[in-house]
């Protein structure tokens, strides 16, 4: 057992010795207000308690002490028995600020196989933006799990390396997951647009209606000119939120060859794509805009109506 | 001039059996904006003493036991 | 008891309010003089304390470089608040918000970033991209106790302060109040104070019936503002009340914040936008009142047009942070969110500078009025300030403080107010009997709602006022039947006080201004002449409420054309007001 000179430790340090577990437990809550630094090694101690409830307690408190100071504990917490040990330990990595941390957590990835472990690692990893997760993230690529997949692509656009494009382009257009072909559409905006270009050409056909907003999403970030026609195209989308959010692209875009999609969209019955609608034709200024923008100052939303009348300032400002 | 008591169903139960407050434990109370949750003089553990709830949950939300359920009150429900 | 009898605890700084600047003002000092010993009081507990105890969903004025800039925030502030703002206090925020963003990141305060790890700003409307989602956002409380604890801010949870003390020179050197579990006098001596209270949000009563279901934290009950008052400090435009949407019954907001961004939005009964303003203002808010009380009323969020994906993103959001009992609440009254819209109404008032624009006057240093004495966050008179706000003014009255207790000399505790505030704080456990502080609370809230509410009436705010003044005479029957009835008297006092505040502030305003927070019904129009400027409230040399004016400090960001393009909003507005 620890002897501390702070009485305060001490007297916890001995409670978390009691036999009764329901002690220890109540001990681990109290150790959260003990300002002492030496405080985080009692709740190591807690972490590796045989009783399960008095590892899920520290479990619960460990966002309450400074990840830096137990990442290795939180590390092996993440192969705990118990569901609740691990999600905390999962959550507490990811709060790791310290660069320091990178190198054990990498040498645990390397030992893991277990796609919760993995990807809680991988998120650790990927806030510190550590080059060196750059391997290891590429080989999870393929791994069976979507959500270490997941994580994978994630701590690869962190990373913004122009290297790492053509792995992230292949998750975004053939990924069998969802969220992770949306989470690589969203990661390709670090990109030279030219060099994503085709891939948002054939993401934009993605049967999930989220990951085709995310590519129009990306679109607009990256100002990628070359892609209008596929956000004119979507403009026509089944999906109301692919239509809002191209006609948003084609207005960051500011082309003038938009602006007929744009004023089919100010007649949307969906009032949010109106407002997008008339948001981008303001953004692009252009004399031909003037029409729609006129008929949605009688618009019968008023979000669309303050947006028309923006848009006019903006018409004579121009 | 004199004052009576008067009934109120109050928002927040606790479950005696999964309270540990015998052990110790006083988090609910603690973590209480208000501070309307007591120990139990009779019983040991933390019941609801004063109806002036803000169902805002952190005692449920902090209870290590699963114990404390914070209901919305009858007024609102 | 009598003042020798007090123990007096010593320290550099005192901070009274634990919630959000409190903390953030207690850090602040010891990363600036690690020497100095800083004293943070609380209420409740510092862990779950304040207005952000569950957590807060978003940053709705995060002013991120390349997606706002803070001239363009203070312009927006100012048009949003009618012209009557202190621009250096709200540039002074402006440039510190981005900092403070990256300083709760690094401490690992989870905001909402793209999948390249940028701050994934939204746009809520074309004028400019202030919202920044923390979908994550329950720890922050969590990780300002982490700081708390990290640089051995001492924390007094369990007291509330009642009043400041002054050295016979009258700068302010500490508080004095009581532990709220054994009714036990306390004396704080400090250097410097920093004022972290919360809003005045016990004034009015919720329709709900529970005097506690307030919009507010209801153990914000303005203990601040009547502190600050009886110690000599400037309130300032007290007449612009807090009035906000929320759920119908219950007391949670209505998160146009989150569930703008996705989609869903405000509408009336048929499902269409009526809100014609930009900002998030009394202006807003009259809208709101008006379409509530009109044959297109009642007012509902709408989400059911949203895609399954996205509901449960908000419900994700919504259910757990802030107020997540939202979800136990619908449940109740099997409200989906895919199938209809939620109903809502308008909160009862409150001063509450968070949302708002009142309270006790600071500039762009956090100064009060009174030397030594420093306010932050919803008690503060910067206007929407919010959470972020909060941080950031916690941060500079932190800064202040500090230095103004470094370089303070000795001082002697005026003891005649110390022996009076003894006898005020005894009164209520020594009667036999008298009014419970939860009758004297409803009654004095009732009146606030049914005279002091908007829309203004003078005759009415004049009979309000005289009925709140016959409850401030009953104060002395107040009786407390133990130490958590005894905090609950203390605080009646500042309700009383607050209740005065808030009718003689709006009596004396005699023009409308920021749309429903301050709408005279018999002075309707605003009065630029004779009323752009800040309105004062304070105690007078013969100790009674008083009212006066500031004058507005010249306009570092020019409104230019923006102000003008608001105007014409304003003339299509008034068509359909």
């Amino acid at each position: 057992m620890n002897a501390f000179d702070d009485p305060e430790l001490q007297e916890l340090a001995d409670r978390l010795a009691s036999p009764d577990p329901g002690l220890r437990r109540v001990a681990v809550l109290d150790l959260v207000d003990c300002p002492e630094p030496e405080a985080v090694t009692l709740l190591i101690q807690a972490l590796r308690d045989p009783d399960p409830q008095v590892r899920q307690e520290a479990a619960k408190v460990v966002d309450e002490f400074e990840s830096e100071d137990m990442a290795d504990a939180l590390i092996a917490a993440l192969n705990d028995s118990d569901e609740v040990v691990r999600n905390a330990a999962a959550h507490a990595l990811s709060d790791l600020k310290d660069p320091a941390a990178a190198k054990p957590l990498l040498a645990a990835l390397e030992e893991s196989r277990d796609p919760f472990v993995v990807a809680g690692i991988l998120r650790a990893l990927k806030s510190l933006r550590e080059p060196a997760a750059r391997e290891p993230a590429l080989a999870r690529l393929n791994a069976a799990d979507p959500g270490v997949r997941r994580e994978a692509v994630g701590l690869l656009g962190w990373l913004k390396e122009e290297s790492n494009l053509p792995a992230l382009i292949d998750r975004a257009r053939d990924d069998d997951d969802a969220e992770v072909r949306r989470a690589a559409v969203g990661a390709l905006v670090y990109a030279e647009p030219a060099s994503v270009a085709e891939a948002l050409r054939y993401v934009v056909g993605d049967p999930h209606w989220q990951v085709r907003a995310e590519a129009m999403n990306s679109i607009g970030k990256l100002h990628h000119q070359d892609s209008l026609p596929l956000l004119i195209e979507a403009t026509r989308d089944n999906t109301w939120q692919v239509r809002e959010k191209a006609a948003d692209a084609i207005g960051k875009l500011g082309r003038v060859e938009g602006i007929p999609a744009l004023g089919e969209c100010s007649r949307d019955a969906m009032s949010n794509l109106r407002k997008a609608a008339i948001g981008a034709l303001g953004a692009i200024a252009h004399e031909q805009c003037r029409p729609y923008i006129q008929t949605a100052l009688d618009d019968p939303d008023p979000d669309v109506r303050k947006l028309a009348r923006w848009a006019q300032s903006k018409l004579s400002a121009a | 001039m004199p004052i009576a008591n008067h009934h109120s169903a109050v928002p927040v139960t606790v479950d005696a059996d999964k309270c540990i407050a015998d052990k110790g434990c006083t988090v609910c109370i603690d973590v209480c904006p208000l501070d309307v949750l007591w120990i139990d003089e009779s019983t040991g553990k933390a019941h609801m003493k004063y109806d002036e709830c803000w169902y805002c949950m952190p005692c449920e939300a902090d209870c290590p036991t699963d114990a404390v359920t914070v209901n919305i009150p009858y007024l609102l429900r | 008891m009598n003042f020798d009898d007090v123990a007096i605890i010593d320290t550099d700084v005192l901070v009274i309010g634990g919630g959000t600047a409190g903390p953030m003002a207690a850090v602040t000092v010891k990363e600036r003089y690690p020497d100095l010993d800083v004293t943070l009081l609380e209420k409740a507990n510092v862990k779950r304390s304040g207005a952000i105890s569950m957590g807060m969903d978003g940053l709705n004025n995060a002013i991120v470089p390349g997606h706002a800039t803070p001239e363009q925030y203070v312009r927006e502030i100012t048009i949003a608040n009618d012209g009557i703002v202190h621009q250096p206090a709200l540039m002074a925020y402006a440039q510190r918000s981005y900092p403070m963003i990256e300083k709760l990141d690094s401490w690992g305060v989870h905001f909402q970033k793209d999948e390249t790890g940028d701050y994934d700003m939204k746009k809520v409307h074309h004028l400019g991209t202030y919202v920044l989602p923390m979908p994550e956002g329950h720890n922050v409380k969590k990780i300002l106790y982490r700081r708390l604890r990290r640089h051995r801010v001492k924390v007094e949870n369990r007291y509330q302060a009642t009043r400041l003390l002054k050295d016979t020179a009258g700068n302010v050197s500490g508080m004095i109040g009581i532990n709220t579990r054994t009714a036990e006098p306390i004396i704080i001596r400090a250097k410097a104070v920093v004022m972290a209270t919360g809003a005045a949000g016990r004034i009015g009563l919720p329709h709900s019936g529970y005097l506690f279901g307030t919009y507010e934290n209801p153990a914000n009950s303005g203990d601040g503002h009547a502190m600050a008052y009886h110690a000599g400090a400037d309130l300032a435009n007290l007449e612009c009340y807090q009035v906000n949407p929320l759920l119908k019954d219950y007391n949670g907001p209505a998160c146009a914040y989150v569930t703008g961004p996705l989609g869903g939005f405000t509408s009336n009964a048929f499902g269409e936008r009526f809100i014609e303003c930009d900002y998030w203002s009394g202006q807003m808010m009259l809208e709101f009142f008006k379409e509530l009380e009109s044959g297109k009323g009642p007012v509902f969020l709408k989400l059911d047009h949203l895609a399954e994906e996205t509901i449960q993103e908000i419900e994700t959001v919504l259910h757990t942070n802030e107020r997540p009992s939202r979800g136990r609440f619908h449940d109740g009254r099997q409200v989906n969110y895919r199938k209809r819209m939620v109903e809502m109404h308008i909160s009862e008032i409150g001063f509450c500078s968070g949302h708002s624009a009142s309270g006790v006057w600071v500039d762009e240093t956090g100064a009060t009025t009174v030397p030594g004495l420093y306010a932050a966050g919803d008690m503060a008179s910067v206007p929407h300030n919010y959470m972020l706000g909060a941080f950031v003014y916690g941060q500079i009255c932190g800064e202040s403080a500090a230095d103004f207790a470094q370089q303070r000399s000795e001082f002697e505790l005026d003891k005649t107010l110390i022996e009076k505030e003894l006898i005020r704080l005894r009164a209520p456990l020594e009667r036999a009997d008298g009014i419970p502080p939860e009758q004297m609370e409803y009654k004095v809230r009732r009146l606030v709602n049914d005279y002091l509410q908007p829309p203004k009436v003078s005759r009415r705010m004049e009979i309000g006022l005289e009925r709140i003044l016959s409850v401030r005479a009953d104060l002395p029957l107040l009786k407390a039947g133990d130490a958590h009835e005894l905090m609950r008297a203390m605080e009646v006092h500042s309700i009383v006080d607050c209740a005065e505040m808030a009718a003689r502030a709006s009596l004396y305003r005699t023009e409308s201004r920021w749309g429903l927070y301050h709408y005279r019904v018999d002075f309707p129009e605003t009065d630029e002449q004779q009323w752009f400027c800040h309105s004062r409230l304070y105690k007078d040399e013969s100790g009674a409420m008083a009212s006066g004016t500031r004058p507005i400090a010249p306009y570092i960001v020019s409104l230019g054309e923006d102000k003008d393009a608001y105007n014409q909003l304003r003339v299509k507005q008034a068509a359909n007001a």
